[in-house]
């Protein structure tokens, strides 16, 4: 099945697609009238539930947001309701549109780098590996084979993370005290493991166009008890969730999301995997030998978490694996000015336009901006209190939905 | 099977030691036994919002020097402006900082641009700090080091 | 000679119904009368004239202290309607005027009856011009002939309950000891319909939210108070209950009653309409009255001298919520009247910012009943609740099993009841008195009379609540009050003696108005600096389709006990809302459908028009008559 991802006009229109763990640029594909195909064209900064239901006796706009702390980013949820029942959901990201795209055009790579980096500093190192694949390409530029480890390597970093602190975020709305606390601290732990790797607690700065240099090997040494340490902590606890009744009873059969629904939005990521699907980007990558693909059939909050958990050991897998694997290069073919990698929620990806060594033109796709039309959705028919563990389980944000 | 409770009580995951701030900071005297602090975000990549999170950890334990998260300007003795304003985000946070109640100070948080709002009462100002930085100066402005 | 005063007073409304002023002051004027007679009548009973229509038939007026002490209560509703609809009727048509004096003028026969064919009269006079009041709102058919329907229904059982009366004396006369087990059902039957008991409720919600408010507050406050007194009337002529064993007919009052007050109480929450929260509430006070007198009977006629004690505090518990529910929800109706006439809305949701669109009366009326109705202390409502469960809880003195099991499962209906009746009446509360401004502007009435029988009303709610010590003693119940630990005789109310439970209305009231009296001068002192803010709503200021709405308010519960409400959540066409439905009204309905439906039937199949058949019939009709005569 292929998903629309983006879709940008030069000359004729051009449709970013997904499949089978490969994105291609397509001219004029069979599939132009996809379901989502307006969502993707508009980029409109309100994304709505279908069929939206907002008016009715006694239904009002329940508004959540820009500033309260359930929300934790400058954007708005406007969830429509006759009372504890969400009916449909509009999400607002004006209020954070920092207007990058515009912004970046016109600068040199260097700091268009830096620009990207600022797109979402939780997918920082995503976002800056897919924007230097797409420079890299537009230019011709080959990388050496101990960067792509490197850049294997800090991918991974960012979806543990990322994956930590979707859990604790979860832990924290379930009240489950103990469990929150502990994840915090390796959430914690984890952003000092990036530091002591890459000297950035996110990744950031670490990524250049044309490859990582100056790179102390005595790092990977350090990395690997400290991520030994975090995955086996973790796995401590995961294996308490998975017994904690009460935990579990918050995140099952919450806002649920099944397969085709998911593809129609252009859902890509762990939230896809959760729903039964396997579609990862890394599956095509040579870099990532033996991938395991954790699915789960339910598409709910409890099957998104359940997904990110098991990713977690397996990007402690990919990493040992990366630190003992030795230098071999691998081909890796992007389209002119074009490039992708699988952040941990989702697809980002890049196509640049370039003119005297500067942006002239730059396309972002990026996964939050699919996830909040899937949250729109997803949150139909549940109440008020299923609200957190459904937002927090898509681990999206507003800063990348927005741009 | 984990029994909670018991997990809970054999580790203790507080860090005792941290540097003193270098940070200018005004310091608000009153606020020395505790300090109730309002987050809120204005446009920052997302990044500070992940360190104020971080900031609540286990390592950190804020709670120990009286400092607590509260979700509402009313109940806030101090607030963090994360980040640099949007266009739409100017009218939210100066409602929000109308809300205040006397006395209370801003402390702003910031990536790489610079804010160039006049604020009331700005008490200190950080630039892409950590939590263990955020954490000192918060312990400065109450006077605690 | 006062009584006559008034029937003559309420006479000349009638008369005088073209000017519709002047009725409704003949009327006000009459019920002060009334509320003097009724004075005169509690101290000194007295009879007025007999009237022999055919030997042994006779009609005859009179006063007792019982009727004394009811008509007193209802006269002071009367009073407070009255006045108000001085200013309200300006808003109906002139016979208006004439049914409200008609229907007072009945219900004062009444209390005075001191026959079955009295009784009847003055029943049937108030029944019939009640109906023909609600009728007086537009569109209200249907309501109307629902309440007329139940009205008669009570009416028939009445007329069998005399006629059996009349077959064991002789006579139709209120007399000692002259009650018979037939004529104790069927009364109680029709008066527990008029109290809208459950299941017999349903005709009440129509009509009290249909019909116009001042009639709504006559309907809810003195016309089931009616009720209440037909059931004392009709136990009085059966003293001696034990000996007749009549501990189940307590036991079934306190059933139906705790029932119908938790059945009103959980259909007050999901009221949606402005009007029917309060009808729904009255259901719920009728069910706290019913059970109330269910205990006093269960103890009476279990004959233990030691319960005596109990047995009166139950029954002077009667009394107590009667006067809190005819004084808190007259006063309801009337304020809510006031509001909705002023704003013209007909949901809570609509009708918000009474305070500062409407008035600081009205708000005060409706913030003031709601607490009451939310057993707010010192409030006469909290009184009367209060008295409600020391009688409950006094049910482990019960020798009886069964008597034990029902009151256990009555009081946790009644505490489940009270707990809703605040949640409601924080709702009504909540949205229409005191909640934020829909920035409408009020039309611009007459009420100056309006809110002068507000005020009078919300004084009374106060007063009889703080000075409760005083009202027991008046009615005659000098045995629970007390004092103790610096509480001065008779501040004290206590629950039994030896004493079970003690509470103070009055210095509560003075406690709490100390207390105040600090935080009260630290903001005066501080109004000058106090900063002015929009509330709090992440950031922004709040806008009109963002309100928190009422139906929201209550919203979980309905979800929650699905079953009990049986709830729908309807999707249709991108609107969307939550239906309940009162499932007795289901069943009248069902009823209602197969009537109509053999009705239908029926004439099709025997009133067919056809010359033949009709014909036929008669020569059948002739057939048997002939066969019968001969």
């Amino acid at each position: 099945m292929k998903i629309l991802l983006g879709t940008f006009h030069k000359d004729v229109d051009y449709y970013i697609v997904q499949e089978d763990g490969v994105i291609s640029i397509e001219i004029d594909p069979e599939n132009v009238y996809t379901p989502n195909y307006a969502f993707v064209k508009s980029r409109d900064l309100i994304i709505g539930s279908d069929d939206p239901v907002r008016t009715g006796e006694g239904v009002f706009d329940f508004r959540y947001g820009p500033v309260t702390s359930g929300v934790g980013e400058a954007g708005i949820y406007h969830l429509y309701t006759y009372g504890e029942r969400i009916l449909s959901v509009d999400v607002d990201l004006s209020y954070k549109h920092r207007n990058i795209s515009k912004r970046i055009i016109g600068l040199d790579f260097k700091s268009a780098l830096k620009m990207v980096e600022k797109v979402c500093g939780n997918f920082t190192f995503s976002h800056s590996l897919a924007f230097t694949r797409a420079v890299e390409s537009a230019n011709g530029i080959n990388v050496d084979s101990k960067s792509e480890k490197l850049r294997t390597t800090a991918l991974e970093l960012e979806r543990i993370y990322n994956h930590l602190y979707v859990i604790y975020q979860l832990a924290q709305a379930a009240a489950q005290k103990v469990l929150t606390s502990h994840m915090s601290y390796l959430f914690e732990e984890s952003l000092r493991m990036n530091k002591n790797f890459s000297g950035s607690r996110y990744l950031k700065g670490f990524n250049d166009i044309g490859g990582i240099k100056n790179f102390d090997e005595r790092r990977f040494e350090n990395l690997k008890s400290d991520l030994q340490r975090i995955t086996s902590e973790f796995g401590e606890l995961y294996k308490g969730v998975l017994e904690s009744g009460n935990f579990l009873d918050r995140l099952y059969s919450t806002a649920v999301l099944n397969s085709s629904e998911a593809i129609n939005i252009g859902i890509t990521g762990p939230t896809l995997r959760a729903t039964g699907i396997k579609e990862d980007l890394r599956l095509n990558d040579p870099k990532y030998k033996n991938l395991k693909i954790p699915t789960k059939n339910e598409g709910d909050s409890l099957a998104r978490m359940e997904v990110r958990a098991e990713e977690i050991f397996e990007s402690q897998r990919v990493i040992l694996d990366q630190i003992e694997s030795s230098d071999e290069n691998n081909e890796t073919g992007y389209e002119k000015g074009f490039g992708y990698c699988e952040s941990p929620s989702g697809t980002v990806a890049y196509r640049v336009d370039v003119k005297d060594s500067k942006i002239s033109d730059i396309y972002i796709v990026t996964p939050s901006f699919f996830a909040f039309k899937g949250i729109a959705n997803a949150l139909r028919g549940n109440i008020f209190t299923d609200f957190q563990f459904a937002v927090e389980s898509f681990g999206m944000n507003f800063a990348d939905g927005a741009l | 099977m984990i029994w909670w409770p018991t997990r809970g009580l054999k580790r203790s995951l507080t860090e005792k030691t941290f540097q003193p701030s270098k940070e200018k900071v005004r310091t608000m005297k009153i606020f020395k036994r505790s300090m109730h602090i309002c987050t809120i975000d204005v446009g920052n990549s997302n990044l500070l919002n992940f360190e104020i999170k971080a900031l609540q950890s286990a390592q950190y334990n804020t709670h120990r020097f009286g400092i607590y998260f509260s979700d509402s300007p009313r109940h806030a003795d101090l607030l963090i402006v994360l980040g640099t304003p949007t266009e739409k985000m100017i009218t939210p946070l100066m409602n929000t900082i109308a809300q205040m109640p006397e006395p209370f100070g801003i402390l702003i948080v910031e990536e790489d641009d610079e804010m160039d709002l006049d604020l009331p009462n700005v008490v200190g100002r950080l630039k892409n700090p950590e939590p263990s930085d955020i954490l000192s100066t918060l312990l400065k402005i109450m006077e605690r080091n | 000679m006062m009584a006559y005063i008034a029937l003559g007073l309420y006479f000349a409304g009638i008369v005088f119904a073209f000017k519709k002023e002047i009725s409704y002051t003949l009327s006000a004027i009459g019920s002060v009368f009334a509320l003097t007679e009724g004075i005169i009548g509690t101290f000194y009973p007295f009879t007025l004239g007999k009237v022999e229509i055919l030997p042994k038939v006779y009609m005859e007026l009179g006063m007792n202290h019982t009727s004394g002490v009811f008509m007193t209560i209802a006269a002071i509703s009367w009073i407070a309607i009255s006045i108000y609809s001085i200013d309200y009727g300006k808003f109906y048509p002139k016979d208006m005027a004439l049914w409200l004096n008609l229907s007072v003028f009945g219900m004062m026969i009444i209390f005075m009856a001191k026959d079955g064919l009295t009784f009847i009269t003055g029943w049937e006079m108030m029944t019939i011009s009640s109906y023909l009041l609600i009728l007086k709102h537009k569109g209200s058919f249907k309501e109307a002939f629902e309440f007329l329907a139940f009205g008669e229904l009570s009416t028939v059982s009445l007329i069998v309950a005399f006629a059996s009366l009349f077959l064991k004396n002789g006579n139709f006369s209120f007399a000692q000891n002259s009650g018979t087990v037939i004529f104790l059902i069927m009364s109680t039957f029709a008066f527990i319909v008029k109290m809208g008991i459950f299941p017999f409720h349903t005709w009440l919600i129509g009509a009290h939210a249909k019909a116009p408010s001042n009639v709504s507050a006559l309907l809810s406050a003195p016309l089931t108070l009616m009720g209440v007194y037909g059931i004392f009337m009709a136990l009085s002529l059966m003293p001696n209950l034990h000996l007749y064993n009549f501990e189940w007919w307590g036991i079934l009052a306190i059933a139906f009653g705790s029932t119908s007050a938790f059945w009103g109480a959980l259909h007050a929450v999901a009221a949606k309409q402005l009007k029917t929260l309060p009808a729904y509430s009255t259901i719920e006070n009728n069910g706290m009255i019913l059970a109330a007198i269910g205990i006093s009977i269960s103890v009476t006629s279990s004959g233990d001298p030691n319960l005596a004690i109990m047995s009166a505090f139950a029954s002077v518990t009667t009394i107590l919520i009667a006067i809190s529910h005819t004084l808190s929800k007259s006063l309801l109706f009337l304020s809510v009247g006031h509001a909705k006439e002023a704003l013209d809305e007909d949901n809570i949701d609509d009708l918000r910012g009474v305070w500062s669109a409407v008035g600081k009366i009205p708000a005060l009326g409706i913030l003031i009943s709601g607490l009451s109705f939310s057993a707010f202390p010192p409030l006469v409502g909290f009184v009367g609740e209060w008295m409600l469960l020391e009688s409950f809880f006094q049910s482990y003195k019960f020798s009886d099993t069964l008597a034990r099991l029902v009151t256990t499962f009555g009081s946790v209906f009644i505490a489940l009841a009270i707990g809703m009746a605040a949640f409601s009446m924080v709702k009504l509360v909540g949205y229409s008195a005191l909640g934020y401004d829909h920035g409408k502007k009020a039309r611009h009435i007459p009420s100056t009379m309006m809110r002068i029988s507000e005020l009078f009303l919300v004084i009374l709610v106060f007063g009889f609540g703080i000075f409760v010590t005083f009202v027991l003693r008046y009615l005659g119940y000098s045995q629970f009050t007390s004092g103790l630990l610096g509480v001065p005789s008779p501040f004290l109310m206590i629950s039994s003696v030896p004493i079970f439970g003690v509470v103070s209305p009055a210095f509560f009231a003075i406690v709490t108005a100390v207390l105040f009296i600090f935080p009260l001068a630290f903001y005066l002192k501080r109004r000058q600096k106090v900063r002015r803010v929009d509330s709090w709503n992440g950031g922004l200021p709040i806008e009109e389709g963002e309100y928190f709405s009422a139906p929201a308010y209550s919203a979980i519960l309905e979800i929650v006990l699905k079953k009990v409400y049986m709830t729908k959540e309807k999707i249709l066409e991108n609107k969307a809302n939550i239906d309940i439905v009162d499932f007795i009204s289901v069943f009248y309905d069902a009823l209602k459908y197969t009537v109509l439906k053999v009705e239908k039937v029926l004439s099709n199949v025997l009133m067919n028009g056809n010359v033949n058949a009709y014909v036929a019939y008669i020569f059948a009709v002739l057939v048997v008559i002939f066969l019968i005569v001969r």
